[in-house]
This record gives structure tokens, sequence and C-alpha cells, in this order.
């Protein structure tokens, strides 16, 4: 259960590590698509530090940030090992991202009441990543 | 559940920092500061001697004429190198932090962060140090003011913000061309002692900031102290009215002690309850409670008993869910007590309002820690039906304990908040711009909340406090510090 906001950084942090593992490990396997994945891999990374550091610039005792109104579910949030042909692990792909940007919506409610920087961060990059799915798809 | 890293390993000789160096104390009396959360010993801190502080004051004086004479725009960058080496070690002063406070890691980011403000507000020294002028106050006279160092100043800092509450003096005063002494809380020595690797590190010349541990005996010698020129305290108003400002202010030094606080937080009927609950959750129980700014008594205004119970019912649901356990545990909504006296003093007061007949609707002194000692540890508690007369209502608890008192209108709550002796915070929670503008206009405290819980203020507005909660003229951040660490010169020049 997500019930800080805290916790909430950490999930984000981990949920685009694990994204851009999986993105590079692909990425070996697949030359021909190398440069594309690292890519994507590296933007995950991007977005990670981003955050962290909206929240680090945002945090205050000043106001309530502790505690989320609506705790949310870390399992509800899987990222999923790429396997199989080009073609089925940029679609597991792309349901990886979708998992990142249900979350990146979700934890964005939540944030706003808290951190409203880092609650627009989240919107912010959830739409970046819908519009990299065009990218993942042509890949295929 | 994931438990952060300890970045402190085994127990810290604590050492003082004087004119550079790390030294040791010549005190031979010491205590121990523990982690209130797991109860292991992390520093060994010296209770401090005469000695140390003379040769702290010492070094400060002597620092004094060069840093004076050099510019204001340098030394300002370094507060900019100050201020990019806390960024770069955010993290582990936050865990520091919580290791000997015990509040939430959310909670000790948030109190670095807002050190780290202070440190930037000084970083722009240059422009906040300008005095004014007016040519020809009389045909061919120009008249000038201008803002000057005056020397060596103190700060006495407490338990419940150990980082946080030095940086709202220090930055100032030295940045405005004073030299400084910091005396941290011997309870939570060392977030302080991080903050001085990171001011050696940015390379503060010798004697400039210093800092000096210990309990009492160091209190009376800055006190008394010929060199020093004025003194910064948070704490206890017994302490701040009867010792500091008494002591302090007789033999002519500056002060500005800030001190305890009873704050009511008002809610009228049309308040929205949706952000009103969280507000409040956060202003009762944030730092367990221990904090000058927290939320002490809510007043809940009006005859709407469906509204009223509303409130009060979705607060206690939320306060039940409220986890308690060690801050580092990133889950963890609320710390323990810093120490063991402090908690067994809110059990006293718990006690004390049942006996006086308080309604306590939420029992703290039951609650769940996990496998942690329960040596400090203490839930939030929520009396209903206090009377503005009981013990509960009129003295500063300092820990996670919410009284719920009831007024017929908004007149009647704003006389319940002025006929407090304190005057630090109060906040309202309405829709209304009216109710909202009176209880601003009528209340006689230093920090309103409108619709905001915890009304601190940022480290560009002063950081207010009236009655029994300040003593001093100017108070901590903002422009009354820039007035605080400067004399003002008026030069008046005519040139035949």
């Amino acid at each position: 259960m997500i019930r800080t906001t805290s916790q909430l950084i950490s999930l984000h942090a981990r949920l685009e590590e694990e994204a851009a593992e999986k993105l590079r490990g692909l990425a070996q396997r697949h030359p021909e698509a190398a440069e594309a994945l690292n890519r994507l891999g590296d933007e995950n990374m991007q977005h990670r530090d981003t955050v962290a550091r909206v929240y680090r610039e945002g945090v205050t005792d000043a106001f309530e940030v502790g505690y989320l109104s609506k705790p949310l579910e870390e399992g509800e949030y899987v990222i999923k090992d790429l396997k199989g042909p080009l073609n089925e692990a940029i679609e597991t792909a792309l349901l990886n991202d979708d998992a990142v940007i249900r979350f990146c919506h979700d934890a964005s409610r939540d944030a706003n009441q808290l951190i409203p920087s880092l609650s627009q961060t989240f919107q912010r990059l959830a739409k970046r990543k819908e519009r990299r799915k065009a990218l993942l798809e042509s890949l295929v | 559940m994931v438990v952060l890293d300890e970045p402190i390993k085994g127990v810290v000789e604590v050492k003082n920092y004087i004119d550079g160096e790390w030294v040791e104390s010549s005190s031979d009396e010491h205590r121990m500061a523990v982690n209130p959360a797991t109860m292991k010993a992390l520093a060994k801190v010296p209770l401090g001697s005469a000695e140390d502080v003379r040769a702290a004051v010492d070094a400060a004086r002597d620092a004094f004429p060069m840093w004076r004479r050099t510019t204001p725009l340098t030394r300002s960058r370094y507060f900019f190198r100050l201020k990019e080496l806390l960024e770069q070690h955010f993290e582990s002063v936050s865990r520091v932090c919580t290791m000997e406070h015990g509040k939430t890691i959310d909670e000790s980011r948030g109190e670095v962060r807002r050190g780290i403000e202070n440190v930037e507000v000084a970083a722009g020294i240059p422009s906040l140090m300008m005095g004014y002028n007016l040519e020809d106050i009389s045909t061919g006279i120009d008249e000038i003011l201008i803002k000057q160092p005056m020397g060596v100043f103190a700060c006495m800092a407490p338990f419940n913000f150990p980082f946080m509450v030095p940086l709202w003096f220090m930055p100032t005063a030295v940045a405005t061309g004073n030299t400084y002494v910091i005396k941290p809380s011997p309870w939570t020595p060392l977030s302080m002692v991080k903050l001085m690797e990171l001011v050696e590190e940015a390379g503060f010349p010798p004697g400039v900031i210093n800092m000096v541990h210990g309990d009492v005996k160091p209190v009376q010698v800055i006190l008394e102290h010929p060199d020093v020129k004025g003194v910064s305290f948070v704490g206890s108003t017994k302490i701040g009215r009867d010792v500091i400002y008494k002591e302090a202010a007789s033999r002519g030094k500056r002060v500005q002690a800030q001190c305890g606080a009873k704050n009511f937080l008002v809610v009228m009927p049309d308040a929205d309850v949706e952000s009103t609950v969280p507000g409040l959750l956060s202003s009762f129980f944030g730092n367990t409670g221990q904090r000058c700014l927290a939320g002490a008594n809510l007043v809940m205004v009006g005859d709407d008993r469906k509204f009223i119970d509303g409130v009060l019912s979705k607060i206690q649901k939320a306060t039940q869910g409220i986890r308690i356990g060690y801050g580092l545990e990133e889950g963890v909504q609320m710390g323990p007590m810093q120490a063991v006296p402090r908690k067994n003093r809110v059990l006293g007061l718990i006690d004390k309002g049942v006996e006086e007949g308080a309604k306590l609707k939420l029992d703290g002194r039951k609650f769940d820690c996990g496998s942690y000692p329960r040596d400090c540890f203490l839930g939030p508690s929520i009396f209903n039906d206090v009377q503005p007369d009981m013990t509960i209502a009129k003295e500063e608890i300092f820990g996670p304990v919410m009284s719920v008192l009831h007024a017929q209108d908004l007149g009647e709550a704003i006389e319940m908040v002025n006929g407090s002796s304190y005057g630090n915070a109060a906040s309202i929670f309405t829709g209304s711009g009216k109710a909202a503008r009176r209880f601003q206009y009528e209340v006689e405290c230093g920090n309103i909340g409108i619709n905001i819980g915890t009304a601190a203020p940022m480290a560009f507005f002063p950081f207010s406090g009236m009655k029994d909660s300040f003593f001093g003229d100017l108070h901590g951040q903002g422009r009354d510090a820039v007035d605080f660490f400067t004399e003002s010169k008026v030069v008046i020049q005519r040139w035949p």
C-alpha cells in the first residue's frame, strides 16, 4: 500500500528503472532496433530523475505533504519481462508503458493536494509516454 | 516495506567546530543521543563548558573584522556553494534528521528543503542588505542609511527541527557580515554536525561559523559573554522568557526568542471537508505534534450536528489509519516522540484530560508500532467536548493530541483563540472571505492560516509570533532577520 509521498517517488523510480532495464535488454538481443530501444530506456531514466528532482524541490514541512488521501496499490503497476520475438516483446513494452502511464495519472491525482508541481510533472510524463508509443510501434 | 539505509553506523563521538577545526570539548560530562525509534545510541554528546564557548566566541570575534570587509557578493557566493553541497547531500542529511529526531523521511526532507531555502535567501544578500538614501534633506545635504553587521551572534537550537531552525538564523547573520556560534540541542546534535561538515567543505573562513555542543552551561556563557551581540532561541516559553530574553536583554544584547504555542484551528460550517481533513491531520499529527506550529485545539463552529459529526468522524477514521513506526520506513506516516521524557509528559497531560472530564475518543496510548521498542512511541489521541478552561486546552502539549472544542459562532471561536496566553499560529477553514478576513483581522497570533493547517512562513517572510510565543522585537527569517542582524547607521553629509 502506497501511503506516503516518499513511497510514491520510490515506486515511480522502480517502475522507470525496470522499464529501462527491460528495453536495454531487448536492445542487446535486437541490434536492428537497439538505437531506438536504448534511447527509450534513457528516457525512462530521465523521467525518474525529473520526478525525483521536482519532489526534492517541492517537498516542504510548511504544508501537508506526507499523507496520501487515497492510498495506491503497488501491485497494480507491474513491469513485465520482454520475452519472445521482437514484435511480441514490443507489445509487452507497450503494456509496460501503459502501466507507468496509469501510475502517472494516479500519482498525479494524489500528488495534486500534496505537491502541485509534482502532480503537473506526472501529467507531463504521462503525455510524453503516450507520444512515444508511436516510436515503439514503428519498431515492429 | 522498504526501510531506507541508515547513513550513521555506530556511535558518533561528537566534536565542536571552532575556528575551522574539529576539536574535542573540554567537558568531561556527556550524554548519549539515541534514535528514538530503535533506541540505539547514535552519538556521544559533550555537555559543554565555559571554555568551549569562550573559544568559539573568541574565534568568531577574531574572524569578524576580515569577514565584514569581505564584500556582500563574495559572502553570498559562499552560500551558493553551501546550497550546492546541501543539494548533493540532501538525502543523507534528511536521513540523519530522521534517525536522531524520529520524524518521517518525508518530514525530514521537508525540513531540509526549508533549511536550504534560508540559504538561498541569504545568497541574495547584496540586494537584501541595501540601505536607502535621500538627496537634499536640506539644500545641498544628503542623508544615507547603511546597514552594518555587528559582530558575533549565536543561536540555541531546539530538538524538534534540528536542521532547519539554526538555518532560520545563521545564513542571514553570516551573509550580512556577522560571525556565528551555533549550539545545537544535545538531544539531536547530528544534523548540525552534517551541516558544519558542509560549511567546512564550502570553504567558509575559519571562525566565521562555529559550533559548540552542550546543554545548559554553554547557554549561560553565551548569554553572559560581552562579545556576543545578539542571540536567537527557539524553545519553551519558560526558558525563552525567563532565561534567554531576561538575561540577554538585560545585558543589552539583541534577542529573538521564539517560544511555546497553543494553536487553534477553527472549522466553519461552510468549510470544504475534503481538503480540510488532510490539512488538519498534517497539522495535529505531523512531526508527531512536536512543532510550535502544530494544531492543538480544533474548534468546530456552529450547531449543524450533521456537519460537525461528519467532519469529526472523517478525522477519527483517518487518524486511526495513520501508520506509526520508524521514519526511515517509507510507508510510515508518524514517527515516535523524540525522547522518553517528552512522551511521559504527553501521557501525563492525556491523564489530566481524562481526569478533567474531556471525552477521549481516540486513545493514543493504545497503538501498534510493529516490532520497534515502545519507549518513545505514542499514537495520536483525540479528545472531544474539551472546555476552554481545561488543562489540555490551555497548556502546550507538544505531542500528537487533538482537543476538540465547540463554539456557537465565529466570534466565540475568536474569543477562544485570543483567550490563550500564546499567540503563535491560528487557522480558519472556511469558504467565506468575510469570515476569513474577520479572523485574520481580529486574531492575536503571528502566523495565520486560511484553509491551511500549518501556517509556516517561508524563508523570505518572518516567522512571526506574539504574546507568550515570542519575546523580542524582530523575528527570524525575512526582512526582520536582516534588520535583526544589522545596525542601521545614518550618514548626513554636506560637501561645501
